[in-house]
């Protein structure tokens, strides 16, 4: 056993004027009587001065020491330790993520109430040489408090914790924790998680790590993707895939699709355990239009947040693509593709902006477009890195699982163009201006790619007219698959439910405020870059987001999917860090230090009644 | 027919009627040579025939039986009994102590009671009051002196811190007579009583020694902590959780109780303990009769 405040020893001082002041008790009731005689002779008496017949003359005394001893223990605030070593400071880490609002039974609590719960009797039983710093993490981590010993502001900390719809990110919070060792010195970490994130990491521990995992939650089902392709005939083939967690049982429900709030399709579902059924439905929509997949199961679900995803469909229109005459090849490779228009065109006016570029005049790079295929022309942030001589060459190696590159040999293609690598520019160095090397010349990079944020940049660094690949079957497979990822990237060709998390990349005007809300009071403002491009933006709750930027009309955008892993419930057991060290879960709640003084006060209280009953008691004949 | 007036505000007429019948017995015969009511042990003169002896030469011829003489022609002689005045002290204790819940009240009855016993039976009897200023009754006798003893038990100022041991030592100098000395206190003096309890025996009287306690001191209700103060000599006693003690104080008076009645039987006296709230008639009729105090 110790003692929080040892300091209020002091107050033991006080029974020497409680001893003082009760043998100089001045209000002594008189009683007078005959003689004194008897009584003299019973004071007088062995019995009366032995030990405990002394003891029983002042029982009063006794007990009015006993009551202030307990009283001054409480005020001591004596604990039972209950761990061999504890820490002074403690962060306390707190997984947040979708996964912790499962219940553990219909109408039970959250894995994050319990989570709550654990940590409140911490601070409950939190002495005053103990400091706690709450740590909340999701995708990101985010601290709620430094190291306090309020136990006030640490209860409003835990009570304003909410669930978040995303992934938990183990090492956000342990980067966290490892920034709070900047402002105080601890050894030892509390994670507590439903030990739903990867497990192993990279993180090397500075610290130990006490990983109490909360227990399984119950079955849970959910939609893992929800994605929609493009049909002829104005159609939309829509896919929704579910999944169950993988303690769940197999069990049957429905799957309802809504398309801009009318039911337009309803299917019976059995989910086995360990599958993850895939379901068809077809709907017609040329215009904008919402879906809305929503899964009801027959028996107990336990986590809501992934019964139902949304999913904006754009309007059907034709690919608008540019392609300079000069680049014969390609505009005959594009002509004989479907749903896209051609410009320059004879009959049509060229529209504000493309959807595809394919050009090999920087000039036409002023066109607004989201892709942009570059042929033979060596982008402006790689010139300091790659140069072009006029040498044969061929491929060396080429990323065939690449969408651009699929169905495309380029083993046999000679290439007129030597692109070649500076000799200071390292391996990484195109990763650094975020290129990707999607085919590997003997000297340098022969196609790159970017994305950033919503624009593509494919780049050949050789001309094809100046190659045999136009010569090749692969060549109109090649322009097929820009054209598929312009598609793509334009959102015309298929569309997927966004995941929580984070916001897909818009482009707006540029330089521009813009207003973010959405479910649960978000609210949030930010800026568009030079280019109009907005990224980054969190969305860390399940739903729809509404982004306004004061001029043009508002744009609807919709978070509903969550992690697979998260719908999957699993659980690490135990977690792998970087330097081979293996920290196992408990899930045995330890024992906190046991407060005593609430114990001793009722004893004080006991002793206090004992005390008044002695005192007020009728005299009786021993 | 109106009823007779009362002699005495400490007895009823009833009362004094119902003592008429009765005398005080006591055990041993120290009396006074001059001859009363009271029968004396020794052979005497009376008509009341006590025991046969043996006749020796010079003894009175009146007193021969003639008839054993006729039937076996030995002489013996008839005794008779001697009717002699036995002196009666009745001395009341009038110390502070006995101002406690009626204790004086029957003190001075039972004095009137055993005095008037002791003027009916022709006796002598002398009262003082012991613990205060010398009050004394000079011994009278005849039941003429009733009224000169009512007089002076109702005349009795109590109070005072004398103890009772040097109260009876007072009286003694000036007591002349055998008989019995009643003793009417409550006996809780630090002082030694035996003293005193052997110069009553020297002056040959016996010790009839009635304590008088008070209910409360009988069976106090006593708790917590007090600070006892002595009604006579103002001392003070503090007293930790007294309800503790009370047993112990019990044991204490029982103690005190049985040495006195030692004291007495030591000295062929007699001891009778007594609640101050018991009615004189169950004290005299019932509880003396019973303990053959009286007869």
């Amino acid at each position: 056993m110790s003692f929080s405040a040892l300091s209020a020893a002091w107050l033991f001082t006080l029974l020497i004027p409680l001893v003082v002041f009760y043998f100089l008790k001045l209000k002594r009731p008189r009683h007078t009587i005959p003689s004194l005689v008897l009584w003299r002779q019973v004071l007088a008496d062995q019995r009366v001065n032995a030990p405990f017949q002394k003891f029983k003359r002042n029982l009063l005394l006794l007990l009015q020491i006993l009551l202030l001893t307990l009283l001054v223990l409480a005020a001591m605030q004596p604990f039972l330790r209950r761990e061999a070593s504890r820490a002074q400071r403690l962060p306390v880490l707190i997984d947040i993520s979708a996964s912790m609002a499962a219940l553990d039974a219909p109408g039970g609590t959250s894995r994050l109430d319990a989570a709550k719960k654990r940590v409140r009797e911490l601070i409950d039983t939190l002495p005053p040489d103990q400091d706690l710093a709450l740590i909340a993490f999701g995708q990101s981590a985010r601290r709620l408090t430094g190291f306090t010993n309020n136990r006030r502001e640490l209860r409003l900390a835990l009570d304003s914790l909410a669930v978040e719809d995303v992934t938990g990110d183990l090492d956000e919070a342990l980067r966290m924790a490892q920034a709070l060792t900047r402002t105080a010195a601890f050894d030892k970490v509390l994670l507590l998680s439903d030990g739903n994130f990867p497990a192993r990491t990279n993180f090397e521990l500075p610290f130990k790590i006490d990983f109490q995992r909360l227990a399984d939650a119950g079955p849970n089902y959910g939609i893992t993707a929800f994605n929609a392709r493009r049909a002829p005939g104005g159609k939309w083939d829509v896919f929704v895939q579910l999944a169950a967690s993988t303690e769940a049982e197999t069990a049957s429900g429905t799957v309802e699709l809504e398309q801009d709030g009318t039911v337009v399709g309803t299917e019976s579902v059995t989910i086995p355990k360990g599958a993850t059924p895939r379901l068809v439905f077809q709907v017609a929509s040329d215009q904008p239009a919402q879906l809305r997949a929503r899964l009801t199961t027959t028996g107990f679900d336990s986590l809501a947040a992934d019964n139902t995803a949304s999913l904006d469909l754009p309007a059907a229109r034709p690919l608008a693509v540019f392609c300079p005459p000069k680049l014969t090849a390609y505009r005959h490779a594009l002509a004989s593709l479907d749903a896209l228009t051609l410009f320059p065109a004879e009959t049509l006016p060229p529209p504000a902006a493309f959807d595809l570029v394919i050009t090999d005049d920087p000039d036409d790079l002023a066109y607004p477009a989201r892709t942009r295929c570059l042929i033979g022309l060596v982008p402006e942030e790689l010139k300091a890195l790659v140069s072009v001589k006029s040498e044969n060459t061929t491929a060396i190696d080429w990323r065939r699982e690449s969408p651009l590159l699929q169905h495309v040999q380029l083993g046999d293609v000679v290439f007129m163009d030597q692109p070649v690598s500076a000799a200071a520019a390292k391996d990484d160095a195109f990763a650094n201006l975020g290129f990707e090397i999607l085919a590997q010349g003997p000297r340098g990079p022969l196609i790159v790619e970017r994305t950033d944020g919503d624009a593509l940049l494919i780049a050949l660094l050789f001309h094809t007219d100046r190659s045999t690949l136009p010569y090749r079957v692969g060549f109109p497979i090649f322009v097929s698959n820009v054209v598929q990822a312009a598609l793509k990237q334009s959102g015309l060709a298929e569309a997927a439910a966004a995941r929580t998390g984070v916001l897909p990349p818009l482009t707006l005007a540029p330089n521009r405020a813009v207003h973010i809300t959405g479910p649960d009071r978000f609210a949030r403002d930010e800026r568009t870059d030079d280019r109009g491009q907005l990224t980054g933006i969190p969305a860390p709750r399940a739903g729809d987001y509404t982004i306004t930027d004061g001029t043009t009309p508002p744009r609807h955008l919709g978070a509903s999917l969550l992690s697979p892993a998260e719908t999957s419930l699993a659980a690490v057991t135990q977690i792998e860090f970087a330097d081979q060290l293996t920290v196992a879960a408990t899930t045995t709640v330890p024992k906190a230090d046991r407060s005593l003084w609430w114990l001793l006060a009722c004893a004080g209280f006991v002793v206090l009644l004992v005390e008044w009953w002695w005192f007020q008691r009728r005299p009786g004949v021993a | 027919m109106t009823s007779a007036p009362q002699l005495t505000s400490l007895l009823t007429n009833r009362d004094l009627d119902r003592l008429a019948r009765l005398r005080i017995n006591a055990a041993r015969r120290f009396t006074n040579r001059s001859r009363g009511e009271h029968l004396a042990a020794k052979g005497g003169t009376s008509t009341e025939f006590c025991d046969f002896r043996d006749y020796s030469p010079g003894d009175d011829v009146r007193f021969v039986d003639w008839n054993i003489f006729a039937r076996i022609e030995r002489a013996y002689v008839k005794q008779f009994h001697q009717e002699e005045e036995m002196h009666v002290a009745v001395l009341v204790d009038a110390s502070n102590s006995m101002l406690f819940e009626g204790k004086f009240e029957l003190a001075r009855r039972l004095a009137a009671a055993l005095g008037v016993l002791g003027l009916r039976a022709q006796e002598k009897v002398s009262a003082g009051a012991l613990g205060g200023a010398a009050q004394r009754l000079r011994p009278c006798t005849g039941r003429m002196s009733m009224g000169k003893l009512f007089g002076f038990l109702e005349s009795l100022a109590p109070g005072g811190e004398t103890p009772i041991e040097q109260g009876i030592e007072m009286f003694l100098r000036q007591h002349r007579g055998r008989g019995v000395a009643v003793v009417l206190s409550d006996f809780l003096s630090a002082g030694d009583l035996r003293r005193a309890f052997n110069q009553l025996h020297s002056a040959g009287l016996e010790v009839f020694a009635v304590q008088i306690l008070a209910p409360s001191e009988l069976a106090p209700e006593l708790a917590g902590d007090l600070r006892f103060v002595d009604c006579e000599t103002s001392g003070h006693l503090d007293i930790s959780s007294a309800g503790d003690l009370l047993g112990l104080y019990h044991e204490y008076r029982l103690a005190h109780e049985a040495q006195l009645s030692g004291l007495c039987q030591q000295r062929s006296g007699k001891f009778l303990s007594v609640s101050a709230a018991e009615p004189i008639e169950q004290v005299v009729f019932g509880t003396m009769r019973k303990k053959g105090w009286i007869v």
